[in-house]
């Protein structure tokens, strides 16, 4: 649970007459995350990689082909079928594709020309109909001597501009006609504006109509001949569309059967691509669940009985990326999803999951500790979490989240003598934020310096684990960096409580002590590991840059424990607002009568909600940047099982 | 504080922080620009957030794969964001999204126009996976058509085409892709500009400083470059820039259209900003320095979003631009460590992180 699945690494030597059954069997697994082809004496660009390429690239074209004739048949792909399909050769494939295409391209090829006649036919009618009450010939408009004319189309957002552009000039710019998108206009203006007005239209986008010289007669005689020639054209298309409204139907099962068995080719040969090769081998390596590697071992097994595997446990000092496989229970599923939110965390460190299921809460109660509250909030968690409302099953992993946060709510509620913001009804068990401001504050800072500890501790582990002593004994977050933050924790509590049995001036040596080790941990690292140079560049720049590394972890420390002060002043915040609450019920009703009750009711639904809103957002807040900061890198690599079929889940 | 603003914002504003603090150090930056080659430069951000996605062979990682996988960073986050920010702010990111689409569906069309294949184009293109309109089977089957106007046929579906299909004509009697890159230019920055206007409040006005500040500089330095560079008419100039804008209003782009002294109109938009007075030394020569001060000013606006009232839509919106000129600073870097170019020759083309040295310079 705190530590991310154990992977093996898994390579397998296969065949080369097995390595497609093999590659369906580690895809039908489900467990097998491919790893990038790094192999000892691979032959990573061979003859047989580049073929596996090719088919690759054929997949591809056929799967677009497919998809075309589906296109032209209105067929869509369908759900993925149940069990993946096995491989397709292209060349089988090819010749299926290829008759369906026949099949469809002639009626398709009919009807998209019918379609173009039928939009050209249209376009021109559209261009002649605003003119189509001028009485006069066509032919007097292709040619003006004095007069500039302009007839066209352009983008009614383009008009304006065209107008203001043109604003030293004499010109009228009429709009024939207004669409969606474009207008008709006419420009008019004089001929020896005729350059300007030209480049002022060209770059506004006004497309001139140029009515072809076929066009004879007035524009209503025109227009009549067309709209004939539409009628026309619409029969033709709906014989066309009947024709492939039959074709649809003898093959849609065909066709989307033969997308997704492509599309399963596809993605077998381009994993098989990424393989290494050897002259009749292929070399194949990837990461599986410790746990799952006897399943994986006796599907291959079953697949191929001449396949080698081999089963090593990984050595994250290598340098290659192994995948994060988070194994949590499912009611840290939904915290589990706050983390990866912020990012996955590398193999062998930590999962941070559990610890923030445990803060997380405990945080948010702290803050909005009230029985009441919590009572309500744990049950809309519960809602939320049952799913039985259709329009909140979205946010179900988020219920455990609001289950939890409500029972520590109810928690402190009780340690602050709360429910539904009365005070008087409860005893407190520990204090009242409202009435002992100072000791929540203190209270509150303390717990943030336990959790900055423990982010610090950590972030400890988590370098023990990975090896990297340096980082552990040295860092800001590492051991040093621990010591030099509680040295200076005590010295601040020395400063308040002066019966504190430590001396000062051990506590001043102590941070000066470590203080150094953090301001030097860089070179301190390296001589530990033996690397040379020690330092970067000039002795100088070196101190310098020491002394603000020395400078930003004091004010880096100081001000992520302040940060916790926030915890303290929402919980007072939470009194402060309930208290509100109670008086604007007291002004409304003074003899305590419905009215009081209703805004008692109202008012806490206000806290529950707004409130719990905003201590929401600040514990995510300080989970995030105060507490991950100190050990959580997010820089992991998430496990992606192979597959060869998407199923769109995650 | 507002209510809604918190209870919309809550989430959001969280893992933009959240996302904000894994950008690179100034310390990560020093050592990169330091760094000996390109492969050292490649191993130190194989240890940031970009690492997870540098875990190709080493030997695949060409300059131009190594920013094709980095660009998948900022395609996460995007979509990470969107997902995360409600209406009507989800809109402006989605617009914000779009312009990768259309800077996509640019090179896509520039590919068809010099004949290249769909492997040479498809690692030009910013990676986009949701929220799109134009997928990368739509954009390869452009390629395949090998020709302008049949490949603009293809995305019939999208919201593009009506632009582009009136756009083609003009295409087709002048033979170069200038009128359909404004055209789509135009289009997705009237569209930006009303997403702005969808948005009310605090929100309206974190959008309007943020994006309408990129607005500006973009619409800003078309102006400038349809004068300078491509001499174009007053009529032209104006029809190819917008008439609205944040800082910069319709009369500063009339004004350099007409003629107007440019370094006299930039420096009375923005008057701290550095770079003017070579500008105004030499037009032709140093309109780059001009624009990295502008982009520099932008880098600063949305560093100051993350000041004050934290929950709009400013804090995402701030977040994925720094983002995009962190990737950009880190094109420049890539391409220079692998051309093996000296460190004074590209330090000046960092906008959003100049090295310490460097900064007196600028």
């Amino acid at each position: 649970m705190f530590r991310s699945q154990a992977m093996s690494k898994v390579e397998l030597i296969v065949p080369e007459h097995d390595v497609v059954p093999v590659t369906e069997a580690l895809a039908a697994s489900r467990v097998f995350h491919l790893a990038a082809n790094e192999h000892m004496g691979a032959e990573s660009t061979s003859r047989q990689t580049s073929e596996w390429q090719e088919r690759a690239t054929t997949f591809a074209d056929l799967e677009r082909r497919i998809l075309a004739v589906m296109e032209a048949l209105g067929v869509d792909a369908g759900p993925p079928p149940p069990e993946t399909p096995h491989l397709i050769w292209p060349a089988v494939a090819e010749t299926d594709v290829e008759h369906l295409e026949q099949e469809a391209q002639a009626p398709v090829q009919e009807l998209e020309e019918e379609q173009r006649r039928l939009a050209q036919l249209q376009r021109e009618v559209s261009q002649l109909e605003p003119i189509v009450g001028l009485g006069i010939d066509l032919s007097i408009l292709r040619g003006t001597h004095y007069t500039f004319v302009m007839l066209g189309t352009m983008p009614v957002t383009n008009i304006e501009r065209l107008q203001s552009s043109l604003e030293h000039i004499p010109f009228v710019l009429i709009t024939l006609r207004s669409a969606e998108h474009l207008a008709t206009v006419v420009l008019f203006g004089m001929q020896r504006d005729a350059d300007v007005l030209n480049r002022a239209a060209r770059s506004a986008y006004l497309n001139p109509i140029k009515p072809p010289e076929t066009y004879r007669g007035t524009p209503a005689e025109a227009v009549a001949a067309l709209q004939a020639g539409i009628e026309r054209t619409h029969r033709h298309i709906e014989e066309r569309q009947a024709t492939l409204e039959r074709l649809r139907e003898t093959r849609i099962r065909h066709l989307r059967h033969l997308l997704w068995r492509v599309r399963a080719s596809r993605a077998l040969v381009e994993t098989i691509a990424r393989y290494g090769r050897l002259r009749y081998m292929y070399l194949v390596a990837g990461w599986v669940p410790a746990s799952q590697v006897p399943m994986l071992e006796q599907k291959v097994k079953h697949a191929s009985a001449q396949v080698t595997i081999e089963v090593n446990s990984p050595r994250p000092m290598d340098g290659e990326p192994i995948p994060v496989a988070l194994e949590n229970p499912p009611f840290l599923r939904a915290f589990q999803g706050l983390v990866t939110n912020y990012g996955y965390p590398r193999y062998g460190e930590l999962d941070p999951t559990p610890v923030l299921a445990l803060t997380f809460p405990l945080v948010f109660g702290l803050m909005f500790g009230d029985v009441g509250h919590g009572l309500l909030l744990a049950l809309a968690g519960l809602l939320i979490a049952s799913r039985t409302v259709r329009a909140l099953r979205g946010l179900a992993s988020l219920g455990a989240v609001l289950v939890a946060c409500g029972i520590t709510s109810i928690f402190f509620g009780f340690l602050y003598g709360s429910i539904f913001g009365f005070e008087e009804v409860l005893k407190p068990l520990w204090i009242q934020p409202l009435k002992d401001i100072m000791a929540i504050l203190l209270a509150t800072v303390g717990i943030g310096v336990g959790l900055l500890s423990l982010g610090m501790v950590q972030n400890i582990v988590n370098a023990a684990l990975e090896r990297r002593w340096g980082h552990l004994l040295f860092d800001h977050n590492g051991l040093a960096g621990l010591m030099f933050y509680w040295s200076l924790v005590g010295l601040a509590a020395r400063a308040f409580m002066s019966s504190l049995p430590v001396s000062p001036m051990l506590l001043v040596a102590l941070a000066a002590v470590f203080g150094l080790v953090v301001a030097f941990a860089e070179l301190l690292e390296n001589l530990l590991q033996g690397h040379r140079p020690l330092i970067e560049g000039s002795l100088g720049t070196y101190l310098m840059q020491a002394f603000f590394e020395l400078f930003e972890t004091v004010i880096g420390l100081l001000s992520n424990t302040l940060s916790y002060v926030r915890m303290g002043a929402f919980a007072v915040a939470h009194g402060a607002l309930s208290l509100v609450v109670f008086i604007l019920a007291g002004i409304i009703s003074p003899a305590r009568g419905v009215g009081y009750w209703v805004v008692v009711a109202l008012g806490n639904l206000f806290v529950i909600g707004f409130e719990g809103m905003i201590v929401g957002i600040q514990t995510l807040r300080l989970e995030y940047y105060e507490f991950f900061s100190k050990f959580f890198s997010g820089n992991g690599v998430r496990y992606r099982p192979l597959t060869l079929i998407q199923r769109g889940q995650e | 504080m507002s209510v809604r603003g918190v209870t919309a914002y809550s989430l959001v504003h969280a893992t933009a922080r959240a996302l904000y603090s894994t950008m690179l150090t100034p310390e990560t930056w020093n050592a990169l620009i330091q760094a000996q080659d390109l492969d050292a430069v490649l191993n130190l951000l194989s240890k940031t957030v970009y690492g997870p996605y540098l875990q190709s062979e080493r030997q695949a990682l060409t300059p131009r794969r190594a920013v094709y996988q980095i660009r998948w960073h900022l395609a996460e986050v995007y979509q990470k964001l969107i997902r995360l920010t409600p209406e009507p702010g989800c809109q402006l990111l989605l617009q914000l999204w779009r312009l990768y689409e259309v800077d996509n569906l640019k090179a896509t069309l520039r590919g068809i126009e010099t004949g290249a294949s769909w492997d040479q184009v498809r690692h030009l293109l910013s990676p986009m996976t949701r929220y799109i309109t134009l997928t990368s089977a739509n954009m390869e089957r452009m390629v395949q058509t090998g020709d302008v106007t049949r490949a603009i046929e293809r995305i019939r579906h999208t919201p593009y085409y009506d632009t582009l299909a009136h756009a083609l004509e003009r295409y087709q009697a002048e033979g170069n892709l200038f009128p359909l890159e404004i055209a789509l230019d135009l289009d997705y920055r009237r569209g930006l500009w009303q997403s702005i206007h969808l948005l009310a409040g605090r929100d309206h006005e974190q959008a309007l400083r943020t994006v309408g500040t990129v607005l500006d500089v973009d619409n800003l330095l078309w102006a400038i470059r349809f004068r300078v560079y491509h001499r174009l008419s007053e009529q032209e100039i104006i029809n190819y820039t917008l008439p609205f804008g944040y800082q910069v209003h319709d009369e500063d782009i009339r004004a350099i259209a007409r003629g107007a002294d440019i370094a006299q109109v930039v420096a009375r938009i923005y008057p701290d900003i550095s770079g003017i007075r070579q500008f105004a030394e030499q037009p032709s020569t140093k309109l780059a320095a001009l624009e990295s001060a502008l982009q520099r000013h932008i880098v600063e606006i949305c560093r100051a979003a993350f000041m004050g009232y934290p929950f709009h839509i400013g804090i995402p919106v701030a977040y994925l631009q720094l983002n995009e000129y962190e990737i950009r600073d880190l094109t420049v870097l890539i391409e220079a460590k692998d051309s093996r170019l000296p460190t004074e020759a590209f330090a000046p083309m960092l906008e959003i992180q100049p090295l310490s040295g460097w900064t007196e310079q600028r």
